[in-house]
């Protein structure tokens, strides 16, 4: 019997070869995306889950409460470290030190003091740490254990640093490194190398006592007042001992260290953050390169969900449309004595066979497209389909597609009345469902048009981002990065003069920051001498030159006069405001100081700025000189013979800072880097609705081209009745214009709610306009007719003689 | 002779939201074993109704409907199928072959529904296909054949099971008039080695190969001619 089943549904596959292709290929294209969506989904839910003691670690993440919100921060100061573990005994805890962008130099061990050009910039992977932290976190050692961390002066590597810098890993023991030119730190052990779904992206382990050796360089202090995000602890608790415990007990913590004396309104405490929350939540930092939010995740899910529900009503709609056509094979086959049930397991048996097809075809498309998504999706792993759990995933699609697409026109196919059905008498109207595959296509294309707006969204958003004033100049500016040191700072004006004599160079200053960045450096200050504000002020370090070199313009005032160190001062517009002064003007000559540093003398207003990416709002900045603190070089250039000028600047650099490495990079490069997650997920959004619109096409293909063929007697009729080739149009696509109008009333409130949301993370947005809709609407139906097009055209010239005598 | 059929007050009324057609009228007919009995009548008499109800495809409202000495009239349809596949065959007008199987799989597929083995099967439908003289067509599809060629399956098809009753809805319809002397022959064959036969035909000169003629109007019988 079975064989009889896959035969007739080989034939029948065989024979109606643009339906059966229709089918497989929407399924295999929505199976397909489904699979990649699994892939990227499940790779962020792996994050350091290969933690033996995963559900018992946790991160002292901190949260800061006063009048304006509520603020987390991921980092401690550096005594509180000590203070947990005194405080906390009933808990292991450790802590890093992250050193973003660090320089790393392999030395020759022979002679530590010879020039070495194997120099090399490590974005991440550089941390300052004890052993402590591998009692929290479990590493394999291939040689050295964690107590070679309680020395100053030693480090330990990972295997493919090791590699990369000893070529043989076992060569890495007893070799020199020299970390930012300042710390020679000797290799003293190699840890095995670390999997890349990990927050803690562990290379160079070099000891916490070395970094407390250089607290001018890594900013090492004893003051509690002070927090990096970069120093972060984590503890592991015993099976015993509760979190909530622990965070009662950091109340008290908090209290004593951090609130003594502080306002009543204004208080930070510490708390516990599980580490299987620590990959999800946007709101605190982790060392890793993203954070993914449960929504992301929960939104591609259903992105994906969407997907295989849309494929699979393409199948029902055609299963149905297709059921008339096959009810004379069910009539007889219950003459000759089938059952109901029989005749249900045939048709489930075929929808299989299809599924089946698809998902060997949906494999072989996801293979082919999983390193583009790999990229898209910032996946460092090598990623492959042949694992136990998307295999198990597979299968498990597999059934519940069969079901889902099957049940319903095995219903209707096993249902028929043999009676009725050998006698040619079910038609589209007897077997039902018209309305059912109305709700059907609305479904669908409710769901492309919340992708499309979605899409049109998020596509804005980041044209507005790219074209946002930021009010300074961001094209054409070469940000060169170096360590800075007594040395640095001796060099560095002959650097500049130097750099300015080559032909295209505008102008250059030596500054602490950029002006729109990532990183922050606020603290507490105060208004011509009165207690403390409220809120903190952000600064930013640059020379004389550096209002020139990036565009930045003047309100009120002046700019301050050349000096090294701290004279006076520039505050942005923001800054005034929240200050709740009048003009930029009345704040001149007015002063201000930071920490309980000097009173220094406001001399100059600048225009505001976007101090960090779009996401957050201008902060209160200001604007001073400090030569210690000049980690960046900007470099203006015109725009003609760039190449050359790139050339000679490369040149001048390795002249003046050979231990340095040139590591350039553009001003606009720089700020794109801050929205890379945003411009991923849009571009995500937009592979996907491209995925939903052309399964939805496919669907409203066949489905056309059934109602095309049912309707020949129709048109027929309607012909020698005197109807024109455009009223024969008219009739087919106003039936689908109707439902895509119902599908847009559907979809609108969904994509609006979801995309205001979306935009909620943006502190400057486009605003969700009218016309956003409407492109949508107009996009769906021309996309609609174009599919509806070919085959009513078709209908419609047919000639009335045929399709009344094929009657 | 035993009674194969049992009729009696047998009702069936068609009802759409504004018309009740009543197909057939408190109707009342045997057929004894090894019959083979013709039913005639004009369109819309109810014959084709009656001739759903003897193959249990359909129905009835009320009456009784005993089939060998069974009341059957309300069994469900799985029950139904049950009785159908065990004991009767359908021959008709239209042919009614399944386009996507060839000639052989169409006679083999009532032997797939009452499990025959599939060594047994080849050879009762090659001994059939072989009788029907259709053998060396076996592996055509039924649009590769001519009406004669097909009605031959479809009779091949209906017999290949060995039924009691073989149930025939105006079998040579749409052929021409030497294919339907063939296919009359082969169904008079049949009833001289015991099949009992209930047809449905139009045409006077077909009637005469059974042994009694009902005719029927309104949904009900109206007269019995007995030939033989």
């Amino acid at each position: 019997m079975l064989k009889n089943y896959f035969r007739i549904a080989w034939r029948n596959v065989i024979r109606h070869k643009a339906y059966t292709a229709i089918n497989i290929i929407g399924l295999a294209i929505g199976i397909a995306a489904c699979l990649l969506l699994f892939t990227v989904v499940k790779y962020e839910l792996s994050y350091d889950k290969f933690q033996p003691n995963y559900d018992h670690i946790y991160h002292v993440a901190s949260t800061r409460v006063n009048e304006e919100g509520t603020y987390y921060g991921e980092g401690v100061p550096f005594p509180a470290y000590d203070a947990l573990r005194a405080q906390c005994p009933q808990a292991k805890t450790g802590a890093m030190f992250s050193n973003y962008n660090c320089q790393v130099t392999v030395l020759d061990p022979k002679d530590a003091n010879a020039f070495s050009n194997k120099k090399f910039i490590e974005e991440t992977g550089i941390f300052f740490s004890d052993p402590q932290i591998f009692s929290v976190f479990q590493y394999k050692w291939l040689i050295g254990s964690p107590d070679v961390l309680k020395a100053p002066n030693v480090a330990v590597l990972t295997k493919k640093m090791a590699e990369k810098y000893y070529g043989k890993w076992q060569s890495a023991i007893g070799g020199l490194i020299k970390l930012d030119n300042t710390a020679t730190v000797k290799i003293a052990g190699v840890l095995e190398d670390i999997a890349v779904n990990t927050d803690f992206p562990l290379g160079v382990i070099a000891s916490y006592e070395t970094m407390k050796s250089y607290p001018n360089v890594y900013g090492y202090t004893t003051d509690f007042g002070n927090v990096t995000s970069s120093f972060q602890a984590f503890m592991l608790l015993p099976p015993n001992v509760s979190a909530e415990g622990i965070n009662k007990l950091l109340v008290r913590f908090s209290n004593e260290h951090y609130n003594k004396g502080s306002k009543k309104n204004d208080k930070v405490y510490n708390f516990l953050q599980p580490l299987k929350e620590v990959h999800f939540d946007n709101r605190i930092g982790t060392f890793g390169n993203h954070i993914t939010s449960k929504t992301t995740l929960w939104t591609l899910s259903l992105i994906g969900l969407f997907i295989i529900i849309m494929a699979c009503i393409n199948f029902i709609n055609l299963a149905t449309a297709q059921a008339v056509g096959r009810s004379k094979e069910v009539g007889i086959r219950k003459v000759l004595g089938s059952n109901r049930r029989q005749l249900f397991w045939q048709v489930i048996g075929e929808t299989w066979i299809i599924v089946l097809t698809a998902i060997i075809l949906a494999s072989v498309i996801a293979t082919i497209c999983l390193p583009y998504i790999k990229n898209v999706a910032s996946i460092e792993e090598k990623l492959s389909l042949l694992n136990l759990s998307t295999i198990g995933f597979m299968a498990a699609l597999a059934v519940v597609v069969t079901l889902l697409a099957g049940t319903y026109p095995s219903l209707i196919l096993s249902g028929f009345k043999p009676a009725l059905a050998l006698k040619n008498k079910i038609t589209s109207a007897t077997v039902g469902g018209i309305s059912l595959r109305r709700g059907l296509v609305v479904t669908q294309f409710a769901i492309s048009q919340v992708l499309i707006i979605g899409t049109i969204v998020a596509v804005s958003q980041m044209n507005f981002i790219r074209k946002a004033d930021l009010g300074f100049n961001k094209e054409a500016v070469l940000v060169l990065n170096s360590n800075v040191d007594s040395s640095v700072n001796l060099r560095q004006p002959a650097f500049k003069q130097k750099l300015l004599s080559i032909n295209g160079v505008k102008s250059v200053s030596f500054s602490s920051d950029v002006p729109s960045s990532e990183s922050n450096n606020s603290g507490n200050f105060a208004f011509d001498h009165k207690p403390d504000e409220k809120f903190d002020i952000f600064r930013k370090f640059g020379d004389e030159d550096y209002f020139k070199t990036y565009g930045l313009q003047l309100v009120a005032g002046r700019i301050f006069t050349k000096s090294d160190t701290i004279n006076e001062i520039v505050v942005n517009e923001t800054l005034v405001k929240k200050l709740g002064i009048k003009t930029p003007a009345d704040i001149l000559g007015h002063v201000l100081r930071v920490n309980r540093n000097s009173w220094r003398t406001i001399v100059g207003v600048v225009k505001d700025f976007k101090t960090n990416s779009l996401r957050e709002s201008v902060k209160p900045l200001m604007l001073a000189q400090r030569a210690k603190r000049y980690y960046f070089t900007g470099v203006k250039l015109t725009t003609s013979n760039l190449k050359q000028t790139q050339a000679e600047i490369e040149k001048v650099w390795n002249q003046f800072f050979p231990e340095y490495v040139y590591a350039p990079t553009f001003m606009d490069e720089r700020i794109n880097k801050f929205y890379e997650q945003e411009n991923q997920l849009s571009l995500l959004y937009k592979i996907f609705a491209g995925i939903a619109i052309l399964i939805s096409c496919l669907g409203l293909y066949g489905l056309v081209s059934f109602m095309a063929a049912q309707r020949t007697k129709e048109v027929g009729i309607r012909k020698v009745l005197g109807a024109s080739v455009a009223n024969i149009i008219f009739l087919f696509s106003k039936e689908f214009t109707i439902l895509i109008l119902v599908a847009f009333a559907v979809a609108v409130p969904v994509a609006y709610y979801m995309m205001s949301n979306w935009l909620n993370n943006f502190a400057y947005k486009v605003s969700l306009s009218i016309w956003v809709f409407a492109l949508a609407i107009l996009s769906s139906v021309i996309i609609a007719w174009l599919t509806v097009g070919y085959k009513s055209i078709k209908a419609a010239l047919s000639n009335p003689v045929k399709s009344l005598r094929s009657e | 002779m035993k009674h194969m059929i049992k009729i009696t007050n047998l009702e069936k009324i068609y009802r759409t939201e504004e018309v009740e057609t009543v197909a057939l009228n408190k109707l009342n007919m045997d057929v004894k074993e090894g019959e083979f009995v013709a039913v005639m009548g004009p369109s819309g008499c109810g014959k084709s109704t009656l001739l759903n109800i003897l193959g249990l495809l359909d129905e009835p409202d009320t009456g009784s409907f005993e089939f060998n000495g069974q009341e059957i009239a309300h069994y469900n349809e799985r029950k139904r199928a049950d009785i159908r596949k065990h004991n009767i065959g359908f021959v008709f007008q239209s042919f009614n072959l399944i386009d996507e199987l060839t000639v052989f799989e169409n006679v083999e597929l009532p032997l797939i529904y009452t499990g025959v083995s599939t060594v047994e099967r080849k050879k009762r439908v090659e001994e059939v296909l072989d009788k029907m003289q259709i053998m060396h067509r076996r592996n055509h599809y039924p649009q590769q054949l001519s009406g004669g060629q097909q009605q031959r399956v479809a009779v091949a098809r209906a017999v290949v099971n060995k039924p009691k009753l073989i149930l025939a809805d105006e079998p040579t319809g749409n052929l021409d008039s030497s294919n339907g002397n063939e296919v009359m022959e082969l169904l008079t064959d049949l009833n001289e080695h015991g099949t009992t036969i209930i047809m449905v035909t139009h045409s006077e000169h077909d009637a005469r190969y059974s042994h009694r003629i009902i005719r029927m109007l309104d949904g009900q019988t109206v007269t019995e001619n007995i030939l033989v």
